[in-house]
């Protein structure tokens, strides 16, 4: 870790102890919620848009407007949902189980503020069903709040009352898509919905609901407690505050770090990540896990912010940053997300179930000439404009990307 | 009204519904888009990506089948762009079917197959991949067969299975490419499928296809396809038929018309073998030196002719009874009470109603002025609080039933009181299960809960019951004695769960009875329904929408029956027949001279029987009735047959009775005739002939004239059913407004009285029916059943009916496949009972009452209560009719089919 960048999600990091809700307290934990519960839900929601805080489980939406689109979708509405998406799947990223599993406190006060801001009346943290420490953990930091009165009924003698319930997930990519995890929610099987509607209109049991990634919940808390001026001064004109960058490939420093928007790719490679392992050179990465974009070492300044990758046609997405060297066989990269994607594809819409298998036995089974890689772009397009979900709508971004920056290798496989 | 909108598909303005489905507005004005998991039955899928439209200020491509009209939408439906993108998603999904096509089911992909060019395979841009897909393939039902090599993946069987019929059997295994339908925990077979068959019907590609007759069918290949109501129970669903070569191939549901709006049950679906039966009756047969022997019609006809003019003569009118028929239209119904009226000049005419809901037709009639039920099926799915009483209507009224699956879909509440567990209990929100014929005493313990908790609606007592409150206190008073602890005791129905019920059923804003032949079939039958209707009257359920009583009928026209006068009582619209004034505006229609008509009440079913036993009546025409198997005590019954000097049985089998007739006339099955018949919401729906009468059968309409002319009775010089419907619109004021040409395409509902009233969906809603206007309060009293267990026989016995068998069975035990399902007669014992009397489960056992005994096999079951044992009545071999006994309730002349008292013993 290095000192010299602002924390924000981490900024308990390795000094509570995540099982300690008093050692959370000691630190300042809950001070947030308290000084929210003092002002209008509508000041919440005001300070959470003026701080420019946009979602960071890939899409980036901005969270202010989402809770307010959350809160006037339906006014007569009794009941309103938050929940939690910590079912973290996307290849190469790993930074929610680290919020998780050291400051567990963090996501339920950023949970409540929420809830209050849009008045529900029952939260859920839906959760990889794999994470077991994480597991652990958040369920005895909810017990925790329970049992000081964080949760539960009237909360600090207000007239605020709002449950947390855990809910596992059963090990399906798709269901860290929004309306997929609300339909597993449900208890059904995990299939995408329609949009629209969004959830903000009608999304658990078709009651407004707010679902947010655990490291978007985590910035909540500080911005409420700090001001909304104090977070927009970190980060670049669009992107607000810090973000949690994965870090994996064949560098010296691999692991999360805690980044301002705007740092590039050099520094996070070079400064923070220690370089590349003896023998490897840097020859560009994945942005953003499988539903990413790859590019090239001509990208090594580019600075890391939705803005500015999005200029470039690449993506930000979960922040996973998978480098790639001299040495990697793209070509079985490119295999190894597609089948992942086959694999994880739900088969409920024709273009996803079909193509990511065509897509697939083009590469693995088919001598990869120009037109081989065509076919598969066009596909791929195909693909991105009918599919029903996210998921069908992905391979473009490799599959584009890859082509277009790594052509020649992908070629060469082919000889 | 919905709003109007306006929106311009491919620039064409068009005139549709607020938050109508665009893909459905757009075919419905002729722009062919292509769709296959899209369904108007059906929740939005958006799986199969073929709807691709464009809508103007809308980012990218958009699937119509998900997309709400709203006014000004400006759509492009067709472009290069959007064809392209069609013909790219058809060739992926070819590149995963089975394209191979065997004629025997309707292919929606094909015809979009060609629409694209898409025909050659080498000429595709999506080589082939099906073949490396793994293929499941499972055959284990009766009824079909699912292959996963043609499947699409579109939803449309589950969610058929789910959102239609309520059912949930259905679903996929595996995800991805791999994926395929499942039913249960693997097998169709093994799985709770009960093979309405709804998942063939809306199955686009072939992937589930019906079993019968496959080896027989081509679809592009048959003759005609007519649209006709079922011939089983009185939902009175709407069916088409497929036949090839006068032979029935196929059957479906109608799409989009009540009452079923295509759903139907594995009867309706299955259960037609029987019309082309080897089995049919084909000639007349006269018994000759003790035997029956074929003639010709001319020879029969003249023989039955001939002897009832000579018992006529000798014995005097009153000598002949009839049996008309719940199994026959409306017009031949007409036409046999008439017969009985004209030729044998008195009134002894009745059919197997008595039998069935006459109890609660009786109540009805008094207390609320008609004979029927007062709601709209539809009224199953909307209403807040459904109480099913005595009716197990999964598996006797299955289509009604998906009403209330739905209903519980979108939050109805739902009480089931039964003696025996039935499937609704899964669905059901509160399950009362109180001993047999103690019913009286749980619903009055409930009214007197209702009035504790003061949850009566004074004003419909005020306005709308006859003696309002004064009535009500007497009600009052006689209920204020059925305290919890006392009707704990009687019914052994815990207090907590009836006051529940009777509180949930009396709150809730809307609240619908159906009331079964667990209420009716009992010597208290009358009053049963008399304290049901109580309930019903004190809380205002009823006179409004989706508030009311309702008995689904159990044969597709026992409601039509009655209606069109097949009673000992009444003429045709319930018009009583002792009146002068009655007889005398009938006499003029049909053109009969008014003496000549009797004015008093003829014989009841079990007073005709009864009559024959003692020798009184000695001439009986039955016009398709099986009396051996469905009456009580059937040793009474066959001796009483014996007796008759001259027995003429009608029908389309040889059946248990005809064994004992002197004459046996082949009638033509329900497939083979025109006509109407009523269901149970009193609609009025047409019958067509599907098939030509098999053999030398002839309709029992032209039977019945046949018979008249040759005893020299004119009854009407008819040419069709149409011109006997014409009559009967003359006669009776409730059909007056109900043409053929109305009902082409819809029933309409009685009363209707005159052509431009829309039917009647709900009774009752300005008055009642009775002279007053108003509902009438019967307080009743709980009576003990004269025959008590004891220790000879220590069981009392339940009958009833199952799902895959009807009635006698003389049709359904035609069916292989509803005889592959069930086709073997057992009685429920609890695990008690069982235990204390040394009964396996599954081994043979006899079962002894004081009137008879038989042997069936016994099935350990917590379906049925300790003391009690439950039998279905379908089984000649185990006619559990042997064992019943006649006595009858005093008002409706039932028999108690639910109360017999009997002990079983190992064999």
């Amino acid at each position: 870790m290095n000192s010299k960048y602002p924390k924000v999600v981490l900024k308990n990091f390795g000094i509570i102890d995540p099982f300690s809700i008093d050692s959370y307290i000691q630190n300042g934990g809950f001070e947030a919620f308290k000084k929210a519960l003092k002002l209008n839900r509508i000041d919440v929601i005001d300070e959470i848009k003026k701080s420019g805080l946009r979602g960071r489980g890939g899409a980036g939406f901005f969270t202010g407007l989402k809770q307010n689109y959350t809160i006037s979708s339906c006014e007569e509405c009794t009941e309103r949902f938050v929940i939690c998406n910590a079912d973290e799947g996307e290849p190469g990223t790993f930074k929610d189980k680290l919020i998780m599993e050291n400051d567990p406190f963090v996501i339920i006060e950023g949970i409540l503020i929420s809830a209050y801001a849009i008045d529900a009346t029952k939260g859920f943290i839906y959760i990889r069903g794999e994470y077991d420490k994480s597991i652990q953990v958040i369920q005895n930091a909810i017990d925790q709040a329970y049992e000081k009165g964080f949760l539960g009924k009237k909360i600090l003698n207000t007239n605020f009352s709002f449950d947390i319930e855990l809910f596992l997930g059963a090990g399906s990519y798709l269901c860290g898509e929004e309306l997929t995890l609300i339909e597993s929610l449900e208890g059904k099987r995990g299939y995408p919905r329609i949009k629209p509607p969004f959830p903000a209109e009608k999304g658990l049991w078709n009651k407004p609901t707010l679902i947010n990634n655990v490291e978007t919940f985590s910035n909540i808390p500080y911005i409420i407690q700090n001001g909304s001026e104090w977070f927009s001064s970190i980060g670049t004109s669009e992107s607000k505050g810090t973000k949690l960058f994965c870090l994996s490939g064949n560098i010296k420093n691999t692991g999360v770090y805690e980044l301002p928007f705007g740092i590039s790719l050099r520094e996070i490679v070079y400064d923070i990540g220690g370089g590349m392992l003896p023998g490897y050179e840097f020859k560009g990465a994945i942005l953003g896990g499988a539903a990413g974009t790859f590019v090239n070492d001509n990208f090594i300044d580019v600075p890391m912010a939705f803005e500015t990758l999005k200029s470039i046609g690449a993506t930000l997405g979960s922040g996973a940053i998978i480098v790639i060297d001299q040495k990697t066989n793209l070509l079985k990269l490119l295999i190894n997300i597609i089948e992942f994607f086959k694999h994880e594809s739900c088969g409920k819409c024709v273009p996803c179930r079909i193509g990511t298998t065509l897509i697939y036995n083009k590469l693995k089974y088919n001598k990869l000439t120009e037109n081989e890689f065509n076919w598969i772009l066009e596909q791929s397009e195909y693909m991105a404009r009918t599919s029903l979900c996210p998921l069908g709508q992905s391979p473009i971004l490799p599959v584009k990307s890859a082509i277009k920056y790594f052509k020649k290798k992908l070629l060469a496989y082919g000889k | 009204m919905e709003n109007k909108v306006y929106i311009t598909i491919e620039n064409k303005l068009i005139e549709a519904n607020e938050g109508e489905n665009l893909l459905q507005v757009a075919r419905k004005n002729g722009f062919d888009i292509p769709g296959l998991c899209y369904h108007p039955r059906l929740s939005i899928t958006g799986a199969c990506r073929l709807c691709v439209i464009k809508i103007e200020g809308q980012a990218g491509l958009v699937m119509a089948c998900t997309v709400q009209v709203k006014n000004g939408m400006k759509v492009i439906a067709f472009d290069d762009e959007l064809e392209n993108n069609r013909r790219n998603t058809l060739a992926y999904l070819l590149s995963e079917h089975n394209e191979s096509y065997d004629n025997t089911y309707i292919d929606e992909l094909r015809p979009l197959v060609k629409r694209y060019k898409l025909e050659n395979v080498n000429e595709r841009p999506i080589s082939s991949i099906w073949q490396n897909i793994p293929q499941k393939v499972d055959d284990t039902s009766p009824v079909l067969t699912y292959d996963s090599s043609k499947c699409i993946k579109c939803f449309r069987c589950i969610k058929a299975c789910e959102e239609i019929q309520g059912k949930g059997v259905l679903s996929f295994a595996d995800r991805g490419i791999q994926k395929y339908i499942v039913a249960g925990f693997g097998k169709w077979g093994e799985s709770e499928c009960d093979g309405c068959g709804e998942c063939i019907q809306l199955c686009p590609t072939g992937a589930i296809v019906e079993k019968p007759n496959r080896n027989k069918i081509n679809v592009n290949d048959i003759d005609k396809k007519v649209n006709t109501t079922c011939p089983y129970c009185g939902v009175g669903c709407q069916i088409e038929v497929w036949v090839k070569d006068n032979e029935i191939l196929r059957v479906n549901g109608v799409e989009n018309v009540s009452p079923n709006y295509g759903r139907l049950c594995v009867k309706g679906r299955f259960g037609y073998q029987y019309a082309n039966h080897k089995k049919r009756l084909t000639q007349p047969l006269v018994r000759k030196n003790g035997k029956l022997e074929p003639v010709s019609w001319d020879e029969a006809i003249q023989y039955t002719a001939n002897q009832f003019l000579k018992i006529k003569e000798k014995y005097g009118s009153a000598s002949l009874a009839g049996y008309s028929s719940a199994k026959c239209s409306n017009e031949e119904n007409y036409l046999f009470q008439k017969f009985i009226r004209i030729a044998f000049g008195n009134n002894n005419v009745d059919y197997c109603t008595r039998l069935c809901h006459a109890s609660t037709v009786a109540a009805m009639i008094r207390s609320l002025g008609d004979g029927a039920g007062s709601n709209s099926i539809e009224d199953f799915e909307t209403t807040d609080c459904l109480i099913v009483i005595g009716n197990n209507i999964i598996e006797t009224h299955p289509v009604t039933a998906t009403f209330v699956k739905r209903g519980k879909q979108r939050g109805q509440q739902i009480i089931v009181i039964d003696p025996k567990w039935t499937p609704l209990v899964k669905y059901a929100d509160i399950f009362l299960q109180p001993r047999l014929a103690t019913d009286v005493a749980l619903l009055n313990g409930m009214v007197n809960v209702i009035i504790k908790n003061n949850l009566i609606d004074k004003k419909f007592i005020e306005e709308r019951i006859e003696g309002g409150f004064e009535s009500f206190n007497y009600l009052k008073e006689v209920v204020s004695k059925y305290t919890e602890e006392l009707v704990e005791e009687i019914t052994g129905v815990p207090r907590d769960l009836f006051t529940k019920a009777a509180i949930m059923y009396a709150k809730a804003p809307t609240a619908m009875i159906a009331t079964g032949m667990g209420m009716s079939q009992q010597t208290v039958g009358t009053n049963n329904v008399f304290a049901l209707l109580n309930m019903c009257l004190i809380t205002g359920k009823i006179g409004r929408e989706k508030c009311g009583i309702n008995p689904p009928r159990g044969q597709n026209n026992v409601q039509g029956a009655t209606d069109v006068g097949a009673s000992p009582i009444m003429y045709p619209g319930y018009i009583p027949l002792t009146n002068e004034k009655n007889r005398y505006e009938v006499s003029k229609v049909w053109g009969v001279p008014f003496e000549t008509l009797d004015p008093n009440p003829g014989l009841t079913t079990l007073e005709i029987m009864d009559a024959a036993y003692d020798g009184k009546i000695k001439a009986l025409y039955i016009m398709g009735e099986n009396p051996v198997v469905t009456d009580p005590d059937q040793l009474h019954t066959i001796n009483a047959l014996q007796k008759l000097e001259f027995l003429v049985v009608q029908d389309i089998f040889e059946t248990e009775t005809s064994a004992y007739a002197h004459v046996v006339l082949p009638a033509s099955s329900l497939f083979e005739k025109d006509g109407t018949v009523v269901n149970s919401d009193r609609r009025v729906l047409r019958l067509r002939k599907t098939i030509e009468p098999i053999g030398e059968s002839k309709p029992d309409w032209l039977i019945i004239i046949n018979i008249a002319n040759k005893m020299g009775v004119n009854i009407g010089n008819y040419h069709n059913v149409e011109e006997i419907w014409e009559e009967i619109r003359k006669v009776a004021p409730i059909f007056k407004g109900i043409s053929y040409n109305r009902i082409e395409n819809q029933g309409i509902q009685w009363p209707c009285y005159d052509e431009n009233h829309e039917g009647t969906s709900t009774l009752y809603k300005e008055k009642f029916n009775t002279l007053s206007g108003k509902a009438k309060i019967y307080p009743v009293e709980y009576q003990s059943q004269s025959e008590q267990p004891n220790e000879e026989y220590p069981l009392v016995m339940n009958t009833g009916r199952n799902l895959y068998q009807y009635h006698s069975s003389t049709m359904t035990r035609k069916s292989d496949v509803l005889n592959s399902y069930l086709n073997e007669s057992y009685v429920l014992v609890n695990p008690v009972d069982a235990k204390k009397y040394n009964i396996q489960d599954r081994s043979k056992v006899k079962v002894i009452s004081p009137r008879g005994n038989l042997v069936t096999t016994a099935i350990v079951s917590d379906e049925v209560l300790s003391g009690e044992v439950f039998m279905p009545w379908h089984f000649h071999e185990s006619p559990v009719n042997a064992l019943t006994r006649n006595e009858k309730d005093p008002i409706s002349k039932i028999a108690p089919f639910k109360y017999s008292i009997v002990r079983i013993e190992h064999l």
